[in-house]
């Protein structure tokens, strides 16, 4: 294992972090801040309660979700895709390092920021709302899982994509309608039974309803199906990855 | 022997079913520097780029220090350093972190003092706090260097590494090359400036369609194809070449002012003192003699005619 090369990718990349430190912390703090102005003010003055949790403590997993998940897959993604674009893939494709060590330096380095944010994002929130923790050890694997499953999953799509339009094709199109229709701001069952059906096809739904649960100790799914969601999640990315390995699909020619 | 680099016959073609390299071996001993001369298309990068891990080769193997660049590529690559043709580094970084972070990638342990060493060589020191886009082209191509340099490398590959650098600044590199050389380090160079090859190599390699059309020491294919050219200029224009002189191997210039003669300086005997005696035996009056002799681009455009041929 090269340690080094694996430490200066990671630093690398999470200097590209620190040099927009402030924007780093502000955007976060402020799109929460207006979430719960927004959606805690307008619509938790409608609804008092979802399943005995008040309406602005209900959605704080939600937000934390959307944005670690967003985060860590447009960080990773973006990590491995602009060294294609600008052409300093060269170096590491000649370095003395293996596949595996190139996806823990990047794929870290975006986890990391990715958990930054979530941090900052769960703090606000309690300016805004009362928070307990009903089971802080799996809030903080949740946590820790989702950043890593979407960093990879953002790896592979930063390999994948030949442009920008690519690169953010799947976070527009795929990932966010499906964090937002995953049960972020509502309980699935609020809504018909019909729509309930269709929610469960939805990957995302798992996580949200695995993490608020460690919060709350209520969910839309049993616990022991989202740990297993995001297990098969992680398990899948880490697959394509190992054969992306294999073949140097889009890396080497 | 001490070879250090051996490349037996690479082959490589494109997803596209485009050869771009046929079968090419290469030996190269320690310290010693070889420019790889060939037309754009030849295949000079392509060349590279399988060696250095860039593209994947479709055939052959090659050794860098005994070690395998496919079994063992750690060993090989923390060798290699690499220049490429296209300059690309990450624009918003400062000179000193993406220098320092080339040395960590390739798992050497951090050494500033190396570091300052090699930014002062290629005059970018004054520079090392700056963001990368902040610099002019050249020293943008510098810092390509310095990234190279930064791991210590036994073999170094530097592909175009002057292409649109001035002459003094070109001057600075060669300055470096031939310190690294002394160090004991291969370098391994393509140019389109055949005159750099001259200059600098101690083995020429022509490449043509992904073909080492051969690889020699630059003095014995200097002397081994390099003709001498006798430049006669005559005071009158002559229409035609005089009965008298039609045992010697002439030309004559289209103004019709300069006689030329080739001979081989090789050979045991140039003719060069019978030739003028018979000019003036010929009534011919001599207004100028110049010698020329083939450089390298001669015989370069020769031998890739040659091949269209
Ligand atoms: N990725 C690629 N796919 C297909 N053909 C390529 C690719 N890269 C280079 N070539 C072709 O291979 C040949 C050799 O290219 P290159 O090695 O870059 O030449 P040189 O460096 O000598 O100018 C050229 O004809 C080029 O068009
Ligand atoms: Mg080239």
């Amino acid at each position: 294992m090269n340690l080094t090369a694996i430490a200066s990718i990671y630093r690398f990349e999470m200097t590209r972090f620190f040099r927009t430190l402030l924007q780093s912390f502000l955007s976060p703090v402020l799109s929460t801040s207006l979430y719960f102005v927004v959606f805690g003010a307008a619509i938790g003055s409608r609804i008092d309660q979802v399943e005995g949790v008040s309406y602005g403590a209900f959605i704080v997993p939600g937000l934390v979700m959307l944005s670690v998940m967003t985060q860590a897959l447009s960080n990773a993604s973006f990590g491995i895709y602009f060294p294609k674009f600008i052409g300093t893939i060269y170096e590491l494709l000649t370095a003395p390092v293996s596949f595996l060590e190139i996806v823990i330096g990047y794929v870290g380095a975006a986890a990391t920021k990715a958990l930054f944010i979530g941090t900052v994002i769960l703090i606000t929130s309690t300016f805004f709302v009362d928070l307990t923790i009903a089971h802080p050890f799996a809030m903080v694997l949740f946590l820790l899982l989702t950043c890593l499953s979407f960093a990879l999953f953002g790896f592979i799509i930063g390999i994948w994509a030949k442009n920008f339009e690519q690169l953010q094709l799947v976070p527009l199109l795929i990932v966010t309608p499906l964090v937002f229709l995953g049960g972020s701001f509502y309980s699935i069952s609020m809504l018909p039974p019909f729509w309930q059906t269709v929610t469960h096809f939805n990957p995302v739904l798992y996580l949200i309803s695995g993490f608020r649960w460690s919060f709350f100790g209520v969910a839309d799914v049993p616990i022991g199906i989202s740990l297993a969601a995001i297990a098969l999640f992680t398990a899948l990315c880490l697959g394509v990855i190992w054969w992306i390995f294999k073949t140097g699909w889009r890396l080497r020619g | 022997m001490t070879g250090i680099l051996s490349i037996r016959d690479l082959r490589k073609t494109y997803d596209d079913g485009f050869e771009a390299l046929k079968g090419v071996s290469l030996d190269l001993e320690k310290g010693e520097i070889l420019a790889l001369l060939g037309p754009n298309g030849a295949g000079k990068t392509t060349l590279i780029s399988a060696v250095c891990g860039l593209i994947n080769p479709t055939g052959g193997s090659v050794s860098v220090g005994g070690h395998d660049i496919d079994t063992d590529f750690r060993a090989a690559r923390s060798m290699i350093g690499l220049v490429p043709q296209e300059v690309a580094l990450e624009p918003f970084e400062t000179v000193w972190n993406t220098v320092r972070f080339s040395r960590g990638l390739f798992g050497k342990p951090r050494n500033d003092a190396l570091i300052q060493k090699i930014l002062t060589q290629l005059s970018l020191w004054d520079k090392k706090d700056n963001q990368v886009k902040e610099l002019s082209g050249g020293m943008k191509r510098r810092v390509l260097i310095a990234k190279a340099l930064a791991h210590e490398p036994r073999v170094l590959f530097l592909d175009e590494p002057t292409a649109g650098v001035d002459v003094a600044l070109r001057k600075g590199m060669w300055d470096v090359v031939a310190e690294m050389k002394a160090d004991g380090v291969t370098i391994i160079l393509t140019t389109h400036y055949i005159e750099e090859a001259e200059a600098i190599a101690d083995r020429i390699g022509v490449i043509a369609k992904g073909e080492l059309l051969l690889v020699e020491e630059k003095a014995t294919l200097m002397t081994r194809m390099g003709r001498k050219q006798l430049e006669v200029q005559l005071d009158q224009p002559l229409k035609a070449i005089p009965e008298a002189l039609s045992d010697y191997e002439l030309e004559l210039a289209e103004d019709g002012r300069t006689l030329i003669y080739s001979y081989d300086t090789r050979a045991e005997r140039t003719g060069i003192t019978a030739l003028l005696n018979d000019i003036a035996g010929a009534g011919l009056k001599l207004r100028d003699v110049q010698t020329r002799q083939s450089s390298l681009e001669d015989i370069f455009v020769s031998l890739v005619e040659g091949e269209d041929a």
